[in-house]
């Protein structure tokens, strides 16, 4: 194979038409979304699919706001959602620390535990912990949504693993210097470990901004039902009226989207770096 | 990733790994343990776990032996639900399914190797445009996308079916003819695991020093050499680490299915996967004491894999 | 939100016996249970305080159900009743009343239907509510017999009717001039409904445009309805044997593999892509058997050129089933009294004619439907309250859900043709037998 300059221009031109069409094929869906989003109910299921709408459709984003409640279900979808990211951001990497760099009893068996926790499907966990929630009387408040969820496996796992990674110097330094393990790792560990926290937060903001089920049982007042509710009723009632229904999903995206945008680097760093140790 | 804590019964035989291998060495000379100090840091966390997760799975283990009524009240029976299981077709046949799905998601992992390597071409322009275009499937809500890819898929007025017709082939209706379903919401996983999986190989990918394959382009080795020669086995660990979130993953599908698929699909029984017998057993049928052994079921397969997938890396996996 | 403090005061004796019962008896079947709450109903003092928590389905129904607890409000201004919507999408709401059931934090009134009530009945969930009709508030005459027989189990009386829903032929005016069909009319058969579905599909052939279909991935407003007109039943009426084993039944299945074979209608797996409903209203449909409560969205869609028509006669008659929703308290009601004066009203002719102007539901109180019939003027409503006269009940047993189930995964095989109708019927029959023999 030919290693001149002029090969190599060559192959990349072929790098970029895979990888072009690739990514576009990636988004189709979305765009497609978007299109049916601007289109009537009529364009959504006419043949051939219609490409672009005749009339664009603003009117169906405006729709939206008057057959959902989206500005209040849009705060406690965020409220939840921050409360549980400062939760497993704090006690994520304060248990994953310990794990990956201290030595205490039943640190291998308590580790094999959370691992397999991990494995277990969340659906098998919905009656117990709701019969928790129901005992701790939190039925219907903030904690009760919350209170599961700033627990996790998972987030203690990749924070074991990101602090597995760091090198020992910068600890050990701080040590000598008389700091107790509390200063170590707020000071030194914490900040070296921004990128393991960012995978971290885009992984629980996922998870938290689409959670259906556990919301859903545990509060029975419209005021403290997030987005995802929200959604799933607006589908409930206008079960065939695809245009509203692709306009609120894409409203309900959209700061996911937006946060994902601004902060692309970081989560792409953090995630990268998960898969390395 | 590190192998002899992961898995506590191969703990006495420490396997070579790098980076984090000779602080454990040094610290083992340090001090036996490091007191009370790691419980203030593991405490929360611990107790917060064993409340709401691991309490949950020893209920479900008790609740596995039992009859247990609608409302609760539960009788004791013994092994009867595990009996019923083996008589039951429709669990093999939903590990089946399962396991295809999976197999179809784990696809993805070559391709990201490939688009990776693509990506991470040094100088290639438009590289991080490129990675957000594959990544943003992944940070889509689940549940919308599932309205949406059931639209595409649609037999009548599907884009899919459209454009097959414009060369003169009738598609099939994708989402409700058996065999064709499992493929059309594997496709649907495989299309958002796939960033995820590209961003970590991708990560791999820079890890691997400049200076091989300027040594293998010196002896004359050419790209796909290099390709399969260096890039692909210094890949493993990143490699193992998708393959194992991908089978985990692959073992907890559920929401794609209930939302593509619907209730009184023709080709259900050949596209449901153990959790979503589980769901339909504990909460329509109200047989939730079939529900947990069912539930437990799904923990030993999925423990057993990931055991087997530790056990064999060794022979695959390379730790530099 | 409920105060714990209040929780105890405010507890009746009626209540207190109940809901003892539910704990000792969870599981078994207990004759104790409506006995203690049979005593006759007192409407409570009209400065009683209390918090209701009210959980319902249907968010378009929302806006009516706040208009009658304003009404009711007038009554009790110290009742606060705050109304909770789970959509039934996913079953949602029954995975949450399940849930809630469970742990003894059911709402202090909520919906119930027909597949749920035996098994919430039967397990002691709910409060009888036999005191109220004794006590005056609530007459049974006032509601379709069919629907005051589904909520009364074992001889108790466990919740008001609040609506229901019967089928009829939908059709699209415009689609049958086009073909140059003459439209349905209350004397249509089997027979007629397949020959002009048949010249329709062939006049639109190639179009995608097809003469007649119904919802078959639910029995509700499609064979239910045929197995019923061709005398069979679905479940015997003591709810413990199947009936899908019958030829009546049988001939009632066939019926839909008929018109699928024969092009009538789409096949199996389009109606599961598009439900048959999205295809009326998307005029891809000249016929449909569907339920009241699509009135209100074809005629959105289709306006002047919507018909409506009586069921076509099958072998023995043109039965449509009939089914309705009720209100209905827990048995370990926090607050009865107040909980018992809510659904009291709820079951008035008052609460019924709000229901009724929304055109949403047939209100289930006799003589207030006047209101819904005239909600769509431009067709004959009449229909659906007059094939609920000689309605069939909705079929239910103890665990309805659990062959619910079994017919969703068995009977689209029999409709796509990949075993013959008879086979899976009898198949159906067998495991369904089983499924009800684990009831008792």
């Amino acid at each position: 194979m030919s290693r001149s300059k002029g090969g190599k221009q060559g192959s990349n031109v072929l790098a970029h038409c895979v990888l072009a069409i690739g990514g576009l094929a990636m988004v189709s869906p979305l765009l497609y979304q978007i299109v049916m989003s601007l289109s009537t109910n009529a364009e959504v299921q006419s043949t051939p699919p219609t490409l672009w709408p005749g009339v664009v459709q603003w009117h169906n984003f405006a729709d939206v706001f008057t057959s959902m409640n989206f500005g209040s279900q849009l705060w406690v979808t965020v409220a939840i959602t921050v409360i549980r990211v400062i939760g497993q951001v704090l006690l994520c990497s304060m248990a994953g620390y310990a794990f990956a760099r201290m030595r205490f009893r039943f640190k291998g068996p308590i580790l094999a535990v959370v691992l397999s926790i991990i494995m277990v499907p969340s659906q098998l966990f919905l009656i117990p912990q709701y019969q928790i929630i129901q005992n701790l009387g939190w039925l219907n408040t903030i904690a009760g949504i919350v209170a599961p969820g700033i627990f996790s496996a998972f987030g203690l796992f990749l924070m074991r693993q990101f602090f597995m990674g760091l090198p020992d110097e910068l600890e050990d330094a701080a040590r000598l210097d008389g700091a107790n393990p509390f200063q170590v790792f707020f000071r030194v560990m914490l900040p070296l470990a921004a990128n393991g926290l960012w995978a971290l937060v885009i992984i629980t903001v996922l998870w938290s901004w689409n959670d259906l089920l556990w919301p859903l049982v545990v509060t029975s007042t419209a005021n403290a039902a997030p987005l995802s509710v929200g959604l799933s009723n607006l589908q409930g009632e206008h079960a065939n009226n695809y245009p509203i229904l692709m306009a609120a999903s894409l409203m309900a995206m959209a700061p996911i989207l937006v946060m994902f945008l601004l902060m692309q680097k970081r989560v792409m760093a953090g995630i990268g770096r998960s898969g390395l140790k | 990733m590190k192998t002899q804590t992961l898995t506590p019964e191969s703990t006495p035989a420490p396997t070579p790994s790098r980076a984090a291998e000779p602080t454990e060495d040094r610290r083992k000379g340090r001090s036996k343990s490091d007191g009370w100090w790691p419980w203030l840091f593991v405490v929360p966390t611990v107790v917060g776990i064993g409340v709401f997760y691991l309490w949950p799975i020893v209920q479900t283990f008790y609740y596995s032996f039992t009859k247990w009524g609608v409302f609760g009240g539960t009788k004791f029976i013994g092994l009867d639900n595990y009996l019923r299981m083996f008589t039951d077709s429709t669990i093999p046949q939903s590990i089946l399914n399962t396991l295809i799905y999976t197999v179809v998601v784990l696809l993805g992992i070559p391709i990201a190797v490939i688009l990776a390597s693509l990506i991470e071409r040094p100088g290639l322009r438009f590289a991080a445009l490129y990675r957000t275009l594959y990544f943003i499937p992944y940070i889509t809500m689940p549940a919308a996308v599932g309205i949406v890819w059931r639209l595409i898929y649609n037999g009548d007025f599907g884009p899919i079916n459209w454009f097959l017709g414009l060369f003169g082939i009738q598609g099939p209706y994708w989402t409700s003819t058996p065999g064709f379903a499992l493929l059309a919401v594997a496709t649907v996983g495989l299309w958002m695991s796939l960033g995820f999986n590209l961003i970590i190989i991708s990560a791999g990918l820079r890890e691997i020093p400049r200076e091989l394959f300027e040594a293998a382009e010196m002896d004359g080795a050419g790209r796909v050499r290099q390709f399969v020669g260096i890039t692909v086995p210094l890949l493993t660990p990143s490699i193992f680490f998708v393959t194992i979130v991908t089978v985990i993953s692959g073992f907890q599908l559920f929401d794609l299915l209930y939302v593509m698929m619907g209730k009184a699909n023709l080709a259900m029984p050949q596209t449901q996967s153990l959790v979503y017998i589980f769901y339909n057993q504990a909460f329509l049928q109200n047989d939730k004491g079939y529900a947990a052994a069912i539930g437990i079921l799904i923990l030993a397969i999925i423990a057993l894999l990931t055991a087997f997938q530790f056990r064999i890396q060794k022979r695959w996996v390379n730790y530099v | 939100m409920n105060h714990n403090v209040t929780r105890r005061s405010f507890l009746s004796f009626a209540a207190a016996g109940a809901a003892v019962v539910s704990l000792a008896a969870c599981g078994g079947n207990s004759a104790a249970g409506g006995s203690a709450a049979k005593a006759a109903y007192a409407a409570p003092a009209r400065d009683l305080s209390a918090e209701l928590s009210y959980a319902i389905w249907d968010a378009a129904q929302k806006p009516a159900m706040q208009k009658i607890v304003t009404e009711f409000n007038k009554q009790y201004p110290n009742i606060k009743v705050t109304i909770d919507v789970t959509p039934s999408k996913g079953s949602a709401y029954w995975t949450k009343i399940q849930t809630q059931a469970s742990s003894n934090t059911l709402p202090d009134v909520f919906w119930m239907n027909g597949p749920h009530i035996k098994l919430y009945a039967q397990n002691n969930q709910l409060l009888a509510l036999d005191g109220l009709v004794s006590g005056k508030a609530v007459d049974t005459a006032n509601y379709p017999k069919a629907l005051v027989d589904l909520y009364t189990v074992n001889g108790t009386f466990y919740g008001v009717p609040k609506d229901f829903d019967t089928s009829a032929l939908f059709y699209n005016k415009a689609l049958f001039k086009e073909a140059g069909v003459s439209e349905p009319n209350s004397s249509w058969t089997w027979d007629d409904v397949k020959s002009a579905g048949a010249a329709l599909s062939k006049f639109y052939q190639g179009k995608g445009i097809y003469g007649y279909a119904g919802d078959l991935t639910g029995g509700q407003t499609s064979y239910y309805n045929t197995m019923v007109e061709a005398g069979g039943t679905i479940i015997s009426s003591d709810g413990k044997k199947s009936g899908y084993d019958s030829s009546g039944s049988i001939a009632g299945l066939q019926f839909w593999r008929d018109l699928i074979e024969s092009g009538v209608s789409p096949s199996m797996q389009q109606l599961t892509d598009t439900a048959s409903s999205d295809m009326f209203t998307s005029k891809k449909l000249a016929m449909t058997m569907d339920g009241s409560w699509t009135v209100g969205p074809a005629q959105k869609a289709l306006g002047d050129d919507l018909g409506i028509a009586s069921l076509p006669k099958g072998p023995t008659s043109n039965q449509s089933v009939i089914h309705g929703l009720a209100n209905v308290i827990p048995a370990n009601a926090k607050n009865p009294a107040a909980a018992q004066a809510f659904v009291a009203f709820l079951g008035t002719q008052d609460a019924a004619k709000i229901q009724a102007e929304t055109g949403t539901v047939i209100p289930a109180f006799n003589g207030t439907q006047d209101a819904w019939v005239k909600s769509v003027p431009s067709v004959d409503l009449n229909v659906f309250l007059d094939l609920a006269k000689d309605a069939s009940p909705y079929p239910v047993s103890a665990n309805t859900a659990a062959w619910n189930d079994l017919e969703n995964t068995l009977l689209p095989q029999a409709f796509a043709g990949t075993k013959p109708v008879a086979d899976v019927a009898k198949d159906l029959a067998t495991q369904m037998n089983a499924a009800l023999a684990k009831e008792s």
